[in-house]
């Protein structure tokens, strides 16, 4: 099993992440994507006894995600488990996530901080924006609660899909569940208690925000015409 | 009554004439066709959700012309054109030039990229050559 983690200036968060890591005593390869950090996260990352690979400039999560799946892939990896270098998602957690697809019931699994109560809160438009791209999900065919989870375990047939070119650079989320759904992979949640990260994300906020809506539907619409679903 | 008062009745004139009913059609089917353009082009996959924007607001630009001249008018009022279509094509040239600039800033970075990769896959290719000497060097000593 591969465990891939995409990190732009985490360096103070990754020693707590390894640290979960340990203690969830799991049998992975761990491959952090430095994605053109300013600071020591590189270094760090080897230091802790991780696989590096570092791009030379930033391209944005999408792109440190996919250099990691095809990593995997060039390593002939037939399991793949992906967490953010934030440290809000839980490792114990991923025994649970893989176990479905070992049993071949199922191609990805995501970790949905909203399938059960489990304390998560966000902001209001946060909030509103994941209920519009669940229900826009829905109408595509995926049944997803958290589409933009960025903790998920996936299989071999998930990771050759997910290395084509039309991947996107920086937010892979709904339009991305559209996609593989389209394309016959089957979607499963699992419950996950995220904790808090140490710092707050970078991807979503301010003008993004409204950039994220935005291209979300316009990349939902392009998903909507790939492959066909089962 | 001065030349400059006559000027400016002359120029009220010619920026008050009475709406074409064509030129509003045809603002609306462009506006309509590039939509359509662009969404088929990021279908196919040709372009990237992310470069549309630009094109999305140009298209909201002509359906907002099409559907009130009032729109041009003001705008040609403000920046004291005298007819409406001079106007057009003022803001035609500045769109131009805006979206050249947006290409030569992509471009540069782009420049920048490729060099850093070309360096990269230069160091890289040093190294692996190093390595292998070092495997060959080893092999003799061996033997």
């Amino acid at each position: 099993m591969y465990l891939i983690i995409p990190a732009l200036n985490e360096a103070r968060s990754l020693p707590h992440v390894f640290e979960a890591i340990e203690d969830a005593e799991l049998e992975a390869e761990i491959v952090v994507v430095d994605d053109g950090s300013t600071d020591d996260t590189a270094r760090t990352a080897a230091a802790l006894g991780a696989r590096v690979i570092r791009h030379p400039f930033n391209m944005g999560y999408g792109a440190a995600i996919q250099t990691g799946y095809m990593y995997a892939l060039e390593h002939g990896a037939d399991l793949l488990v992906q967490m953010d270098a934030d440290g809000q998602h839980d490792p114990s957690q991923i025994p649970a996530m893989v176990e479905p697809i070992r049993r071949g019931e199922c191609d990805l699994v995501i970790a949905s901080r909203f399938l059960e109560v489990t304390g998560y809160r966000m902001g209001w438009a946060r909030t509103a924006g994941r209920k519009l791209f669940e229900v826009l999900g829905r109408l595509s065919g995926v049944n997803v609660t958290d589409p933009t989870s960025g903790f998920q375990a996936m299989n071999r047939a998930t990771m050759e899909l997910y290395v084509r070119d039309f991947f996107p650079h920086d937010y892979p989320d709904v339009d991305v569940l559209v996609m593989a759904s389209r394309h016959g992979l089957r979607v499963r949640e699992c419950v996950s208690v995220m904790r808090s990260g140490l710092r707050e994300s970078q991807l979503h906020g301010g003008i993004r925000t409204f950039y994220y809506v935005y291209k979300m539907l316009v990349s939902m619409w392009a998903a909507s015409s790939d492959g066909r679903r089962p | 009554m001065s030349d400059t008062e006559r000027l400016a009745e002359l120029r009220e004139l010619f920026l008050g004439a009475p709406e074409s009913a064509a030129a509003r059609l045809l603002a609306l089917v462009l506006s309509f066709s590039l939509v359509c353009i662009v969404m088929w082009l990021v279908r196919r996959r040709t372009l990237r959700a992310e470069y549309t924007p630009i094109w999305m607001g140009v298209a909201f630009g002509l359906f907002l012309v099409g559907l009130n001249l009032d729109v041009l008018r003001g705008i040609a009022r403000i920046i004291g054109a005298w007819t409406i279509s001079s106007t057009v094509f003022f803001l035609g040239e500045f769109f131009l030039l805006a979206i050249c600039l947006n290409y030569a800033v992509r471009l540069s970075q782009a420049g920048t990229q490729i060099r850093r990769l070309a360096q990269d896959l230069a160091l890289l290719r040093q190294r692996v050559e190093e390595l292998s000497e070092a495997g060959r060097a080893d092999a003799a000593t061996q033997i």
